[in-house]
């Protein structure tokens, strides 16, 4: 993937930016760097981040109006903004070191030339001359300083001393000419330097080239001439922070001879109202000075300390995924462009793990106040890598699932409508898993939208599971198929009970209309009877996010079977499944998964069998909204991958029975009519390493048929590898009796092996 | 229950396994290692210990790039 397009996903975040009021600021000064330093009494650089930006401190921390206090977020909490001016003075005054840097460049041989000697003439010419230009500034009155807003000499302040003392401090370590009492009447007189700064001060002379002014570049239409402070009609601080961005332009133009941004940024004012939620953060005061001279240490530390330190990283502080890997969303953008930079199949790749450990589930946008999807990123990086394909594309992680869906489109594929017809206005389409975690979950939800619609069945698998592992091809082929036979029903409306299968088909197959079951059960007064629990949470799946619809139809049937509903603080909260990351990485998956479930500790109604499935497994009280509704819940075990498979191959049988009037007859292989005694345990290690029974069959039925095993004498062992393209699976057993084979222990790996096999 | 390695013979040959350097892929790498094989047939054994201890480390380092 191109750079430019994997930083598109992320380019509206701004978590590292400078928070709003450092845009309100003229200076743009890091005011959280400033008070986080200032909050641990770290005076002297404090004071180095604070001069840096202002440039004359002493006179900045006197005379600025504060803007940035407007957008100190600290008041949508109800609190005073931080106090900023004070908290300045207080830096200032308790800072030990407050002498300028000095810059050990050699002296360069361009001559600037600065006409007035305010402070933003000054601030130019400080700039530039720590650059080591040589700098001579031109001033008609015969010291320093300019005029207050109200057109009284600065000199006349009550602070001037102050401010005069600044002004020495910051030129203590730099040289430069300073030409009181001399009027420049007309630019030829400075033709020998080789830039000119204007800075006459509010009402100055411009020499006729105000109306040229450039407000971005600071530049005239005298090429080496600029202009800029109060003169362009700007405030005195804007007239400074004008002066220091300048004095960036024109060193690029004396490096070039062009005027240029190189060495500059340019702020978005707009930032300046980019606010964060702030949910649970307390309101604090302001502090008060105890004396008429400012804050003491201790004070200018409190005071400091109420700042937020406004930065957003609501992603990454709401995600596991982000939490684990440690990475900004603009890193994991680059590192997902570099990723695919990457040629040759013996490379490695960037971020392998993390691709895969996303659940790809839309809660870092749904958090994010620029709607920034790192879960889109991600699923771009797996289909960019899916697409690149060669041997480093980690073809395991995603396998078994899509070994799942090759079932669920060939096999248990079954598209049907009802009563011989050749067309129908509605179609079920359940999803591979709802079946296959419970037949009844189907077939009742069938003979209940036969007997209110005219309503056709279409068993398929939506293709999440090719969607996930950025199989766009497979994805394709599959939404074709279902397109093809939603036209020969007649293109009815699809009636969904899966989030997921109903995200799908918005997403890649919008022009099918779609509705959900739990919406049409839910328009049915009084349907549901069954009620588990008298209190509950309704567990959303992630995919129902912004489907009210859904939402609402699963809240009214539950409720009416008479369970007081409870909301999670945080809804639509993936519950571990999504996006397929179990395999990629499962010590994240198991801590997901936890999580959710201890998020109540009500019990769940869920309407995902994925979710039903997670949370079952980990003991969690819960029930599918279709237990409630037709009564099903009957101490149901969580099938094992075998069962499952059964059920399916049971599922459609009765409905093609039903609709079609055949008998299906499902593939069938050798190795069926084996027998395996496979103890709990065992069984559970099985389901944990997503290794079903029916493999163990094939495994030790070829080991049989071609007498490639192992024997272990002492113990009565056999031992037997099965190696398919992406995984071997290894199996020891002890044969019972014929066909019949006692299982002792399963394993797997991903990497392969070479073997070269001989006839004996 | 013990799978002590030494104890398994080539059920098809009847032979005692012997270790024999023996190559590994994965992800675009390749390595060698030392692993029991049928000294006459040339089939692989790699036992439990193996896939789930080392074999399952170097995947995890391998997709962790
Ligand atoms: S007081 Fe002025 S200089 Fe200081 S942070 Fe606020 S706007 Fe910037
Ligand atoms: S709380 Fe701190 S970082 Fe946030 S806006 Fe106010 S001063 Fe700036
Ligand atoms: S939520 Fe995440 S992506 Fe969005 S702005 Fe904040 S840190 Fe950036």
């Amino acid at each position: 993937m191109k750079l430019e397009d994997a930083t598109r996903y992320t380019e509206k975040c701004f978590n590292g930016e400078p928070a709003s009021c450092s845009y309100a600021c003229p200076f743009h000064l890091d005011i959280r760097s400033f008070l986080e330093k200032v909050s641990r009494g770290r005076w002297v650089p404090a004071y180095k981040v604070l001069r840096n930006a202002v440039i004359f401190p002493g006179i900045v921390s006197v005379l600025c109006d504060e803007p940035c206090r407007e957008h100190c977020q600290r008041t949508l909490l109800g609190d005073e903004a931080l106090a900023m001016l004070d908290l300045e003075a207080a830096c200032i005054k308790y800072a030990k070191n407050t002498k300028p840097e000095f810059f050990a460049i050699p002296p360069k041989s361009e001559r600037v030339a600065v006409i007035g000697a305010g402070v933003s003439g000054l601030a130019c010419a400080l700039n530039l001359a720590q650059k080591k230009y040589s700098v001579t500034v031109f001033e008609k009155e015969s010291g320093w300083g300019g005029k207050l807003p109200n057109g009284e000499r600065l000199s006349s302040h009550p602070r001037f001393a102050d401010f005069d003392q600044d002004i020495a401090l910051q030129f203590s370590a730099v040289d430069v000419e300073f030409r009181y009492g001399t009027e420049i009447k007309s630019l030829t007189e400075l033709a020998d330097f080789d830039a000119i700064y204007i800075a006459t001060g509010k009402g100055g002379d411009s020499f006729g080239l105000l109306a040229s002014w450039d407000a971005e570049m600071f530049t005239t239409s005298e090429p080496k001439v600029f202009m800029g402070g109060t003169l362009c009609g700007v405030s005195k601080m804007e007239g400074i922070a004008h002066s220091v961005q300048a004095s960036k332009i024109m060193e690029a133009f004396l490096q070039t001879g062009k005027a240029s941004l190189v060495n500059a940024q340019v702020y978005d004012k707009k930032n300046c109202e980019r606010y964060l939620k702030h949910d649970g953060a307390v309101s604090v005061p302001r502090v008060i000075a105890s004396s008429p001279d400012g804050y003491t240490e201790e004070e200018a530390k409190k005071e400091a300390a109420r700042c937020l330190l406004c930065d957003c990283d609501y992603c990454i502080a709401s995600c596991e995924m982000l939490q684990k890997f440690r990475k900004k969303p603009h890193k994991i953008a680059v590192e997902v462009a570099t990723d695919m930079q990457v040629t040759g199949n013996l490379a490695s790749r960037a971020l392998t793990r993390q691709t895969y450990s996303c659940n790809l589930c839309g809660h870092c946008k749904s958090v994010c106040p620029e709607d920034v999807d790192i879960g889109a990123l991600l699923q771009s990086s797996r289909t960019a890598r899916k697409n690149a394909g060669g041997e480093s594309y980690p073809a395991a992680f995603h396998d078994f699932w899509l070994r799942e869906m090759d079932f669920a489109v060939s096999e248990g594929f079954l598209a049907a409508t009802p009563n011989g017809k050749n067309e129908c206005e509605y179609a079920f389409f359940p999803g591979c898993q709802l079946g296959a975690f419970n037949p009844d979950y189907v077939l009742k939800s069938y003979e209940f939208l036969s007997s209110k619609y005219d309503c056709g069945i279409l068993l398929n698998c939506c293709g999440a599971p090719a969607y996930w592992a950025g199989d766009e091809s497979l994805l394709n082929e599959n939404m074709e198929k279902i397109k093809q036979a939603w036209n020969e029903m007649g293109q009815p409306t699809l009636v969904f009970a899966c989030a997921t299968c109903e995200s799908i088909f918005n997403m890649f197959l919008p022009e099918i209309k779609r509705v959900s079951l739990y919406a049409l059960l839910a328009e049915e007064e009084g349907i549901s009877s069954i009620r588990p629990y008298d209190e509950a949470v309704v567990f959303d799946p992630c995919n129902a996010r912004n489907n009210h619809g859904l939402e609402t139809g699963v809240r009214k049937l539950a409720t009416e079977a008479g369970i007081s509903l409870h909301e999670l603080k945080e809804p639509n909260r993936c519950c571990g499944y999504g996006g397929h990351i179990r395999l990629a990485n499962s010590s994240l998956y198991e801590e997901i998964a936890q999580h959710r479930a201890e998020a109540s500790d009500k019990p769940y109604i869920v309407y995902c069998v994925n979710c039903q499935d997670v949370f079952a497994r980990r003991g969690k009280e819960c029930s599918h909204i279709l237990d409630l509704v037709f009564d099903l819940k009957k101490g149901l075990k969580v099938p094992t991958l075998d069962q499952k498979r059964a059920n399916s191959v049971e599922v459609k049988k009765i409905l093609m029975k039903k609709e079609c009037g055949i008998d299906f007859e499902p593939e069938t292989h050798e190795w069926d009519g084996l027998k395996l005694l496979i103890s709990d345990e065992m069984q559970k290690d099985m389901e944990n390493k997503l290794i079903s029974a029916a493999d163990l069959k094939e495994a030790i039925w070829q080991a049989e048929s071609s007498g490639y095993k192992f024997y272990n004498e002492s113990e009565g062992l056999f031992m037997c590898s099965m190696i398919k393209p992406v995984i071997t699976y290894w199996v020891q057993y002890k044969e019972i009796a014929p066909q019949t084979y006692e299982i002792v222990s399963v394993y797997c790996h991903r990497i392969h092996f070479k073997e070269e096999v001989k006839q004996p | 229950m013990s799978t002590g390695e030494k104890n398994w013979k080539c059920a098809k040959c009847d032979k005692q396994l012997v270790l024999k350097n023996t190559d590994f892929f994965y992800l675009g790498h390749k390595f060698t290692y030392d692993v029991l094989n049928c000294p006459q047939c040339g089939k692989v054994l790699i036992p439990k210990e193996l896939a789930e201890g080392r074999m399952a480390e170097l995947e995890e380092a391998l997709e962790d790039k």
